[in-house]
């Protein structure tokens, strides 16, 4: 995992139009906005415009005259920008959605999204590992909670736990992926 | 929020369960878009959760129990670090066996076997009065007889026979009986027990009545020289 670090140098550069440092900002906040919008909203290509349209209205704003004063405040103004640009979706879809409620309801997506597409093969491998690993209650929890998406707390009552133990074993499990995945990627990178 | 307030929180878990709302939820998004430890942290954890929603939906493959969970203490005399050199020092001691030891011996008692003429070194008054050294040439990790009297004047229960080496050192003892000490002794020395050089044998009686750790008088001493046939 890559910590970066957006400093006056970082914004300069966007706003010279540097290619690598402009690929960069979008590459980074392209997966946080997929990851804030997944939940709000339905559709794959309501995402795609909102995301869109806040790199869009950032990048205006940094390069514009007096645009962004404190490059440490980047990231907040990007989200800011987005939590605009998304209210606006509602506006709009709200509007046009109300009377199609039932029909946007069978074209919810569930084919696997953008995220879920990037998943390689090695990810999975990953994950397997870490879940072969855990007892059948543990799995039991997970898979229902992720999988079948049912309510948490029902769930959490029919095994004998507590919200807190999902929440420590999602981060347990976390925890073993990205050491594990930073390890594979050490090794690769020195071998 | 700051990042410890998040980490506090379990704030990154709770927006991956979708449990925050309302105040906290945009809180902890203004943070997580400047915090870049709370993105990897979020990023490592959709990827996991997303990559488990698919192997979850997956049958779970039976797979026979794995062997390294039953490790016994013993396990590591299968180790190849431990086994190869084990096997290789069996080897070389097998090795030795064949090749050095088992012909040597098998030399060994073919020449016990082998019928031979023995000639006793006869001690018999030798250098009692001034007569010439007797000498034997004796066979290195063989032996050799060495065929001597005890005066039996009498008066003694029993006789102890002594070999000393040329540096004064005793070699060899041994307690013979008065029915012994009628005949003319005949000793088998072996040649490893003695030392090249002048040796002598002394004969002491132990007097009639006398306890076992008595005081012992000296019957005769016979000296003879030893040289190691090599």
């Amino acid at each position: 995992m890559n910590f970066v670090t957006f400093d006056a140098s970082y914004v300069n550069k966007l706003r010279a139009g540097d290619a690598p440092t402009e690929q960069h900002f979008v590459t980074y906040f392209s997966e946080l906005i997929l990851l804030k919008l997944r939940p709000r909203l339905r559709r794959p290509e309501q995402i795609e415009d909102v995301k869109q349209e806040t790199f869009s209205r950032a990048l205006s704003l940094i390069r514009s005259d007096g645009g962004l004063r404190h490059a440490e405040r980047l990231g907040p103004l990007v989200n800011s920008i987005c939590n605009n640009v998304l209210m606006e979706q509602y506006r709009t879809s709200s509007r046009v959605e109300a009377l199609e409620d039932e029909i946007a309801e069978r074209l919810v997506e569930t084919r696997p999204n953008a995220l879920n597409m990037v998943i390689s093969n090695d990810t999975r491998d990953l994950v397997r590992h870490i879940l072969d690993d855990l007892n059948e209650r543990d799995r039991s929890l997970l898979r229902a909670v992720f999988l079948e998406e049912r309510d948490k707390d029902e769930v959490c009552t029919e095994l004998g736990v507590d919200r807190d133990y999902l929440r420590v074993l999602l981060h347990r499990a976390k925890g073993s992926f990205r050491a594990m995945y930073s390890k594979r990627a050490d090794d690769r990178k020195y071998h | 929020m700051n990042h410890q307030d998040a980490v506090q929180e379990m704030a990154v878990e709770r927006y991956l369960l979708g449990e925050l709302t309302g105040a906290s939820l945009d809180n902890f998004e203004e943070h997580l878009f400047e915090c870049s430890e709370c993105t990897a942290d979020v990023k490592s954890g959709a990827t996991f959760i997303d990559a488990a929603r698919t192997e979850l939906g997956i049958p779970r493959r039976v797979t026979a129990p794995r062997v390294e969970s039953a490790r016994r203490w013993t396990s590591w005399f299968t180790s190849p670090w431990i086994l190869g050199p084990a096997l290789a020092a069996c080897l070389l001691v097998l090795s030795f066996q064949t090749f050095v030891l088992q012909p040597r011996m098998k030399l060994e008692v073919a020449r016990v076997q082998t019928p031979t003429v023995l000639n006793p070194l006869v001690l018999a008054n030798a250098g009692a009065r001034g007569d010439s050294m007797p000498e034997i040439i004796a066979p290195e990790h063989g032996s050799f007889v060495i065929s001597l009297d005890v005066p039996t004047t009498g008066g003694f229960s029993s006789y102890q026979c002594s070999l000393y080496a040329p540096d004064g050192s005793l070699v060899w003892q041994t307690t013979i009986s008065p029915e012994q000490a009628r005949d003319a002794l005949l000793i088998n020395v072996p040649t490893d027990k003695t030392k090249e050089g002048l040796n002598t044998f002394l004969i002491q009686g132990l007097p009639t009545g006398g306890s076992s750790s008595g005081t012992l008088e000296d019957l005769a001493r016979y000296r003879f020289r030893v040289k190691i046939q090599k």
